[in-house]
């Protein structure tokens, strides 16, 4: 007999989610979690404000319903919907035994994702860009530094490769073998401002250079964080809806109208996300998902740690462009040699 | 004789300080001093340099006559501000290299460090967040040492640096307890700092360090040089400390342990283990010391940006001290 004890016996522990923000208006509770907004309104609402300061996730539901005088299976009732709206976990002992599926986490990354990617696109750059207030450095320098992260493929993406465990294999194969020339669909680009030996000796921001040596290593230590990671990147580049496409379309619009030396550029930048979707990179996550054995609760921590630090090196990757070049307006960046200091 | 821009290149300037109608160009071994329109040409020849443009096109960019232009390219590589490509470099020795490396690391310091940062927290208008901010990341990046100071001696090939950089290692890998010490003494307790997650910006250091690590230990070497280079003396830290300290409201014994670890810095004399690593290198190809350099630069770069990230994140109140780990049940 098992000394467990099964998950109907086990005591739970509500805790609201530590990312929820709670904001309180005369007879209503609104509760913010992600892109998500839960309304509270009369008895839920008394009930929810009577018993969030013991919602800590170490308060057994009995214990609770027993300080406010209130029954356990009104509690729970309300309990259940919080937890199923995402914004209360109900602990228990069980909780680190709990495996998850490849599918199950495919969701919850799509979730988290589109919320960790919130601020890459609210970055004052693109705004600076479409106004035409970027400066030529700014501007050419986007363009450059795009090209180090795609031509970075051969890194990471092979990394990923020669690393993978054997259900990642044949996907992470796939993925360098489509990606490894997509570098040069910029240099191209590039090509029209710039000698082809300037581009391939041209030097990465260190910001730039910290996105994809964060890639590297993941990719040598875990083939799913770093596809969960990449995946991530991937998104943005993955506009197959059409208000996203048209977002980037015109994105693309403005920067041609302010910086007509771009054309060629923008060309490169368009022909490359065409060149993805046609590959069907964004299937390429859902596939890896429904093929990998069940996660444990540290393989989902992991895997999705990596994605949010991922979108934070993607701000920082922004960043960089936005504050290095306006600070150091030398484009391209060329390595320094004995003369040059 | 025929000139192109394939022929040369700008040498880095490290200010530029406009004074009386004239600017000055401060480089590692000189001042240039141009005047408004020479400023306006040089600035428009150092973008033509690595550009598809000719000559021709330069000329009309200057609206000078084409066969004057080589001459304008000549005066500016004469006052320093180009140099030519071809001209090829010999061989040196370690030492020869150390030579050349000491005479531009102030420069490069200077570079590193003169992100506003600095000013704005030694003139008042930093805050306690942003020292705290500071200090967190400095943790981290003391002891993501681990990551990369055992990864140099395994990636290095001849014993004598084996040796060195072992050693150097043995005597630093625990540092990051002084930090731990002094965000104590700011009231945090020791899981909330050691579960804690350093912004991308540190990470990227030590991933930094890491890559050069695996290339070249001599690039590898360089850039643990730049990183000592901060504290050869305590004159360099000692007053951002203090004065953070007094305009912050910082305890004491927050500082007191930062103290004792650039103390202990000098004590070692880490400062001088490029030189003792270079000394057991008989020859350095040009090509080599080229790299090793543009290692040395890249890490002032990333000084720089760490400087700013750290910057963007502990200015927002509403930002989380210290930053945690995502939890899939607990987020």
């Amino acid at each position: 007999m098992s000394a467990l004890p099964s998950v109907s016996t086990v005591a739970e522990r509500p805790l609201l989610k530590r990312t929820v923000a709670v904001n309180r208006q005369p007879g209503r509770v609104v509760l913010q979690h992600l892109r998500d907004e839960i309304e509270l309104e009369g008895a839920a609402a008394q009930l929810f404000s009577k018993m969030e300061a013991q919602l800590d996730g170490k308060t057994p539901v009995d214990a609770i319903a027993a300080g406010l005088k209130e029954t356990p299976a009104r509690l729970r009732t309300l309990l259940g919907q919080l937890e199923k709206a995402g914004v209360v976990s109900l602990l228990s002992a069980n909780d680190d035994a709990k495996l998850t599926t490849g599918m199950e986490f495919y969701a919850i990354h799509r979730e988290r994702c589109l919320y960790w990617l919130e601020d890459v696109y609210r970055h004052p750059l693109w705004e600076k860009i479409v106004t035409g207030k970027a400066s030529r450095a700014q501007v050419l320098g986007f363009a450059f530094e795009k090209y180090h992260y795609i031509e970075a493929a051969f890194e990471h993406m092979g990394i990923a490769a020669s690393n993978a465990s054997p259900e990642m294999m044949p996907h992470l194969a796939r993925h360098f073998i489509e990606e490894y020339t997509h570098g040069d669909i910029y240099r191209r680009g590039l090509r029209s401002l710039f000698p082809d030996d300037i581009i391939l000796h041209s030097q990465p921001l260190p910001s730039t250079r910290a996105l994809v040596n964060y890639l590297n290593e993941c990719a040598a230590r875990s083939s799913f964080a770093y596809y969960a990671g990449n995946e991530l990147l991937q998104m943005t580049e993955n506009t197959g809806d059409s208000d996203a496409g048209k977002s980037v379309d015109d994105f693309y619009g403005a920067m041609r109208k302010h910086y007509p030396y771009t054309d060629k550029l923008i060309d490169s930048f368009i022909a490359h996300t065409k060149a993805d979707q046609a590959l069907g990179h964004a299937d390429a996550f859902v596939l890896m998902c429904e093929s990998v054995p069940p996660l444990t609760r540290r393989e989902v921590n992991d895997a999705l740690n990596v994605a949010k630090n991922m979108a934070e090196h993607l701000v920082l990757f922004m960043d960089g462009i936005d504050t290095f070049y306006d600070r150091f307006a030398t484009v391209p960046r060329l390595p320094c040699d004995l003369k040059s200091e | 004789m025929s000139i192109s821009h394939r022929q040369f290149r700008a040498k880095r300037v490290y200010e530029v300080t406009p004074r009386g109608g004239q600017r000055e160009l401060r480089l590692s071994d000189r001042i240039v001093e141009l005047g408004d329109q020479e400023f306006d040409w040089y600035q428009k020849v150092r973008s033509w340099l690595p550009s598809i443009r000719g000559l021709a096109d330069l000329s009309k960019d200057l609206a000078m006559d084409e066969a004057k232009v080589p001459k304008f390219l000549e005066a500016l590589e004469k006052s320093g501000l180009l140099y030519r490509v071809e001209s090829p470099d010999k061989p040196m020795t370690g030492l020869e290299f150390h030579g050349a490396f000491s005479g531009i690391l102030s420069s490069w310091l200077s570079e590193a460090f003169e992100h506003p940062f600095w000013e704005r927290m030694m003139s008042g208008r930093g805050s306690a967040r942003l020292f705290t901010g500071w200090l967190i990341e400095l943790y981290h990046y003391t002891k993501n040492a681990n990551r990369h100071m055992p990864l140099s001696c395994a990636q290095s090939h001849e014993k004598p640096i084996k040796q060195l950089r072992a050693k150097h290692y043995a005597e630093e890998w625990n540092h990051y307890h002084y930090f731990m010490k002094s965000l104590k003494a700011l009231g945090f307790t020791e899981p909330q700092i050691a579960d804690s997650v350093p912004l991308p910006m540190t990470l990227a250091l030590s991933n930094f360090m890491r890559q050069a690590a695996r290339h070249d230990v001599l690039a590898y070497s360089v850039c643990s040089a730049v990183l000592e280079g901060t504290t050869t003396d305590r004159g360099t830290y000692s007053p951002y400390y203090q004065k953070s300290a007094d305009l912050y409201g910082v305890p004491q014994d927050a500082v007191t342990p930062i103290f004792a670890h650039l103390d202990l810095d000098v004590k070692y004399q880490h400062s001088d283990l490029f030189r003792d690593i270079l000394e057991t290198v008989p020859v350095m190809p040009p090509e080599r010391a080229s790299l090793v350099l543009d290692y040395g630069h890249q890490l002032v770069e990333h000084i720089w940006l760490w400087t700013d990230n750290i910057e963007k994140y502990y200015q927002v109140d509403s930002n989380l001290v210290p930053r945690r780990p995502f939890d899939v049940v607990l987020d």
